[in-house]
């Protein structure tokens, strides 16, 4: 029977927001650095789960406090993608995006290699201290944790931000013509490799940031983080890779209707009902959402070399 | 009328037209003699965990080489093959146990089901840049991962998933009938895969090959030049899909058993790993493959024989890979398979600048 | 110019590497006196005939597989038998003969645990396997240690590590029974309603049939579910698992720690932990970090069923436990995993001292399957192989609970409900053959 009682519905509202906020927190991420430098840093989750880890090491086994542990995942975050983005972006800047994207699967490679080797795979949990507060919900019966609020408004906030600097400040305008031509803006005077640097730099500040939170949110689980990136990207998809609103509000909307799935225990029969597969809408909606905006047949004509 | 040495190659209206040369003649009695040697000589050689390595290898030459194509002829990328092995594993378990079709026909008809698969899957080929291509397949893997661990794989129970929980009830995916043992069945497997590397040779060397030559340097000229970029798009996914359903089937054989341990999403990291080795053997040429294959399933049981650290942290391997995708990408496009023998060359040359430097002064001025 | 940036980038790694690792803090090892010397008494045991010499004779080749992919590793359970083994040839070894352990690991790839089984039996000649601790391998190559004659004394998984197989005996219940043990528990605190949860890998069905046989007998109505793992939506989880126990009802848990407890924290987090009567957990949950990471406010609110006793209890054989654990190359320290390596690495050790020479593969494994009555204080029961058709020995368990940071005892020693069939199977066995857990204790000595 497909359930149609609202109340079985009602707390899955909630969890389902925060789903939402954390693929919305990560798609966004990939898309800010996608349209800063043309690159879709498809080792976002890896490098925030490797700065979480490196948190959660110095937390529990040294006696830093914990705000530099905290400030270490950002900070790691930061010079592992600036790092990459200045070593790997030029010599891959004239090649295909699917090249450059191909790029940072390396570097989520060599990232999950080397977290597997240095943390062995035990329960390890991040509790930020924001999660010790949080407020009821009424209407839901549930509890949401100040992290959750936390996770939602940054995303919220880079969306914004982000989206503003881009748009209105020099630095942001000459990030995007970089990211749209790379060749034609160099003959501009734009001083390519210092812009680059500073989209790599900042990206992967806000790479270390969501790794931060998702470790609260999601789990401190190398795996999971990593690839906690493709159901995000599903979001990035649905918004083509283009406008950070979209991809803020697809994340929302992916997420809930992941979360929504979950009452529906019965139907249409009980061995294979749609909460077993509720995990896949992210991939689903992707599909059907790139099938839907891709109507138009489109002759591709590369500017460059594969 | 074509030499014998060249009985394996194909013809091609182009072929016809020139007389085989005898490089060609050469290349293919070097490649029958080495095939020879794999199927007669190294079963006796070598011990039968050695065997059962050089097995997995073969059945991932064939995935290895439906990207190779993919990628290397029509340029392509797919995420997907992985799902499309588990698609093609699935098939063949299934017809395996419900009917009594021998291997062969099995493994056929799991092709051509996992071809229509990845037919459907490489339709918004059409229309789609590489990158949102790349990342469809990506989202179609990401669909089987959550699939596959609730239907199972067929192990002798009935109804339509023939899936039993009971242990008792479950029973081996069955060999083909005249290869039962390990040695058997990596000759077989061999065969099978030489001859998916025959088919593709086929299609490279014919018009198939040239269309997706020009698809790849230039799409507006070559629709100008009146190919059909759709059709041969598609066609490069139906062939790479056909050939990973067959290796499904190889697969599927094997142990006798599939499991969605292998396809979860916890093993996303298969479908990259892939990606990396296929990368980094070299999609310039169809050898590629078998290197890619070697680095994926040799590589990393010599590691783990020759070095205790291997043995301790097999995950380590990732590291490698990453950095040789790395490196295949910004240094070597063409990959190994044409870098090496390239360094070699190098080498080669600069081993022997002293001797020639030397004989020349020996000689004198001119 | 492309190679200089290679060698740039591989710099950057190094020094990545570097940090990272003086981060996580390698741990060097303690050269300390001889541990396991000593006379074998009642209050003190020691590693195989502690004599404090070194053994020096011919090789006696065991080996082991076991998983290792991201996200998975069992290797703690062959290392720590390997430190038990290295302790016995410090001791005199098997009358002056040493044990050489092969262990290798595995990635699921069932291709790749059928070549190793034969590799090791063919290639490296071991005469024995003990301390298989894999998610498939008793599945894949039962038939091929069948036919080769081999005895495994194991940790298992798998449902043919327990039954139709006859040549698996483990030192741990596996996933069913130990669920067992969690719902008899919660069944205890009289809640009138079971959750159970599972993570969907193959054999949900094989391990929900033991819950829901006991919640049957014991007339309460049982609900199961299983779940994708890695978990992405723990709130979710935890939410429906909740709603579907009820205020009076109880939710058990079959996952490993690490998403065990992603659903309690996650059921914490959302105010909705008390909203249920109890909680329980299958024995991965049993361990320091999971009672250290839940903190105080889960203390004594949450049962885990342990298949072996508390690491830190004061008796012989736990007390040379923790010495040859110190020496151990282990990745999560004092727990389960190690104790079951031990007990196994020990019983095979007491096997190789009731035989005499040759060590052949037959006579060793002989020599494991008639294994009887071997007695251990870390397990509740002795432990046996024999020649029978069910093998689940360990099926008499605690259950612990957290408090303060560590896992403390809640209830002792009690048996796994025999409404289980696989339980009454074995029950029967035991009966018909009292040889299996009375009588003479199996000499630890030869």
């Amino acid at each position: 029977m497909f359930p149609t009682d609202f109340e079985l519905y009602k707390p899955f509202f909630v969890t389902g927001l925060a789903l939402g906020g954390v693929y919305a927190l990560s798609g966004v991420g990939i898309v800010v650095l996608y349209r800063a430098t043309g690159v879709l840093n498809l080792a976002f989750g890896a490098i925030g789960a490797m700065g979480a880890l490196i948190s959660w090491t110095l937390i529990n086994h040294t006696s830093f406090p914990d705000w530099a542990s905290y400030l270490a995942c950002i900070v790691f975050g930061g010079l592992v993608t600036f790092a990459y983005g200045v070593i790997f972006g030029p010599p891959l800047a004239d090649r295909d995006p699917l090249v450059k994207a191909a790029g940072t699967l390396g570097l989520t490679l060599i990232l999950l290699g080397l977290m597997s080797y240095l943390w062995p795979p035990f329960g390890r949990t991040m509790l930020l201290p924001t999660s010790n507060y949080s407020y009821h919900v009424g209407f839901a019966g549930v509890d949401v944790t100040q992290t959750q609020i936390i996770g939602l408004a940054f995303g919220v906030l880079v969306t914004f931000l982000v989206g503003a600097f881009l748009r209105f400040t020099k630095l942001g305008t000459a990030m995007r013509a970089l990211a749209d031509d790379r060749e034609i803006t160099s003959t501009l005077g734009v001083p390519v490799r210092r812009v680059e640097a500073a989209a790599w730099l900042g990206s992967g500040l806000i790479a270390g940031a969501a790794g931060l939170l998702l470790s609260d949110l999601v789990g401190l689980d190398a795996v999971n983080l990593t690839f906690l990136v493709i159901s995000s990207l599903a979001a990035a998809l649905i918004a083509r890779l283009r406008s950070l609103v979209a991809t803020m509000v697809a994340g929302l909307a992916v997420g809930l209707c992941t979360a929504l799935l979950t009452p529906i225990l019965f139907w249409p029969n009980a061995s294979f009902p749609v909460a077993k597969y509720q995990y896949a809408s992210p991939f689903v909606i992707a599909i059907v959402a790139l099938l839907f905006l891709a109507r138009r047949r489109v002759v591709t004509v590369a500017r460059t070399e594969g | 009328m074509p030499a014998r040495g060249v009985r394996r190659g194909v013809d091609s209206g182009a072929a016809r037209a020139r007389s085989v040369s005898p490089e060609t003649v050469v290349r293919a009695i070097l490649i029958g003699g080495a095939l020879a040697f794999v199927l007669f000589a190294l079963p006796v050689l070598l011990s039968t965990y050695w065997i059962k390595v050089l097995t997995a290898v073969a059945i991932f030459a064939v995935v290895a080489l439906g990207l190779n194509v993919l990628f290397g002829r029509a340029g392509l990328v797919s995420l997907g093959q992985i799902a499309l092995l588990a698609v093609g594993g699935w098939i063949a378990a299934r017809f395996l146990f419900l009917t009594s079709l021998p291997f062969p026909v099995v493994l056929l008809l799991a092709g051509l089901l996992t071809a229509a698969v990845g037919t459907l899957l490489g339709l918004p080929a059409l229309r789609l840049s590489g990158l949102h291509l790349a990342l469809i397949t990506l989202m179609f893997a990401g669909v089987v991962a959550i699939v596959v661990p609730t239907t199972n794989f067929p192990n002798g129970g009935s109804g339509v998933l023939g899936h039993t929980e009971s242990s008792l009830g479950s029973l081996a995916i069955r060999r083909p009938s005249i290869a039962h043992s390990d040695e058997a069945y990596f000759r077989y497997t061999v065969i099978v895969a030489a001859l998916m590397f025959l088919l593709a040779l086929a299609h490279v060397s014919a018009k198939a090959g040239r269309a997706w030559s020009a698809i790849r340097h230039s799409e507006p000229a070559a629709l100008a030049a009146g190919v059909n970029i759709t059709l041969y798009k598609l066609y490069a996914f139906t062939l790479a899909s056909f050939m990973t359903g067959v290796a499904g089937g190889l697969y599927a054989g094997n142990v006798g058993k599939l499991y969605s341990y292998q396809f979860s999403g916890a093993r996303t990291i298969d479908s990259v790993s892939l990606m990396a080795v296929v990368l980094m053997g070299g999609i310039f040429s169809l050898w590629g493959a078998v290197v890619a294959a070697v680095l994926q399933q040799l590589l990393p049981a010599l590691l783990n024989d020759w070095f205790a650290f291997f043995r301790e942290n097999p995950d380590f391997l990732f590291v490698i890979f990453g950095v040789g995708l790395l490196q295949v990408l910004v240094t070597a496009p063409e990959g190994l398979v044409t870098q090496f023998p390239r360094d070699m060359r190098n080498l080669g040359r600069l081993i022997i600048k002293p001797f020639r430097r030397r004989s020349g002064a020996a000689k004198g001025p001119p | 110019m492309g190679f200089r940036k290679v060698a740039v980038a591989l710099a950057l790694l190094g020094a990545l590497l570097a940090t990272a690792a003086i981060a996580t803090g390698a741990s060097g090892d303690s050269t300390a006196a001889p541990v396991g010397s000593g006379k074998q008494t009642k209050t003190n045991s020691v590693c195989g005939l502690g004599t404090g010499k070194k053994a020096t004779g011919a090789v006696i080749k065991l080996g082991a597989i076991a998983t290792k992919q991201p996200g998975t590793d069992f290797t703690d359970i062959p290392n720590m038998a390997k430190a038990y083994f290295d302790c016995v040839n410090n001791n005199g070894g098997i009358f002056g003969r040493r044990i050489q352990y092969f262990i290798e690991t595995e990635q699921t790839d069932p291709g790749q645990i059928a070549a190793l089984g034969k590799k090791l039996a063919e290639s490296t000649k071991v005469v024995g396997m003990v301390g298989n601790t894999s998610i498939i391998e008793c599945a894949i190559n039962h038939k091929y240690w069948e036919a080769k004659g081999f005895y495994v004394i194991a940790s298992g998984i798998a449902p043919e590590c327990y039954g139709k197989t006859t040549n698996y005996s483990s030192v741990n219940m596996g996933p069913r029974y130990s669920s067992d043990g969690a719902v008899q528990y919660v069944i205890r605190k009289g809640v009138n309603k079971i959750v159970f949860d599972q993570s969907n890998v193959p054999g949900t069905g094989y391990i929900k049939a033991g819950p829901i046989a006991i919640a049957k007998a014991a007339k309460v109505p049982i609900v199961t579910f299983e779940d994708t793992v890695p978990i992405q939506d723990a709130n979710s989880v935890a939410l429906k698992l909740v709603q579907a126990a009820g205020k009076n009802g109880g939710v058990v848990l079959n996952f490993t720690p690490d998403q065990a407890l992603l659903i309690l924290q996650a059921a914490q987090k959302q105010g909705i932990a008390d909203d249920v009567k109890a909680w329980g957990c299958s024995t991965p949950c049993n361990s320091d970090f999971v009672a250290a990471a839940l903190g105080t406010v889960w203390d004594g609110k949450f049962g885990v069923n342990a298949e072996l006793s508390l690491p830190s209890k004061p008796a012989p054989d736990s007390k040379l436990y923790r010495q040859v654990a110190a020496k151990a190359k282990l990745a999560f320290g004092l727990g389960s995993f190690s104790q079951m390596g031990f007990v196994e690495a020990r019983v095979a050790v007491a096997a190789l001292l009731n035989m005499k020479p040759p060590y052949t593969a037959k006579r060793v494994n002989q020599a494991f399957v008639g294994v009887t009555n071997f007695h251990t204080d870390i397990l509740c029961n002795p432990w046996y192989f024999g020649k029978i058709a069910y093998h689940i020995p360990n099926n008499v368990d605690l259950t612990v609970t957290p408090n303060k940071g560590k896992m403390v005892i809640a209830e002792k020693c009690f048996k796994i409900s025999a409404a289980d069939p696989d339980i009454a199977k074995v029950r029967v066995i035991e009966k018909a053959n009292p040889q299996l857990t009375k009588g003479k204790a199996y000499p630890l000595q030869g």
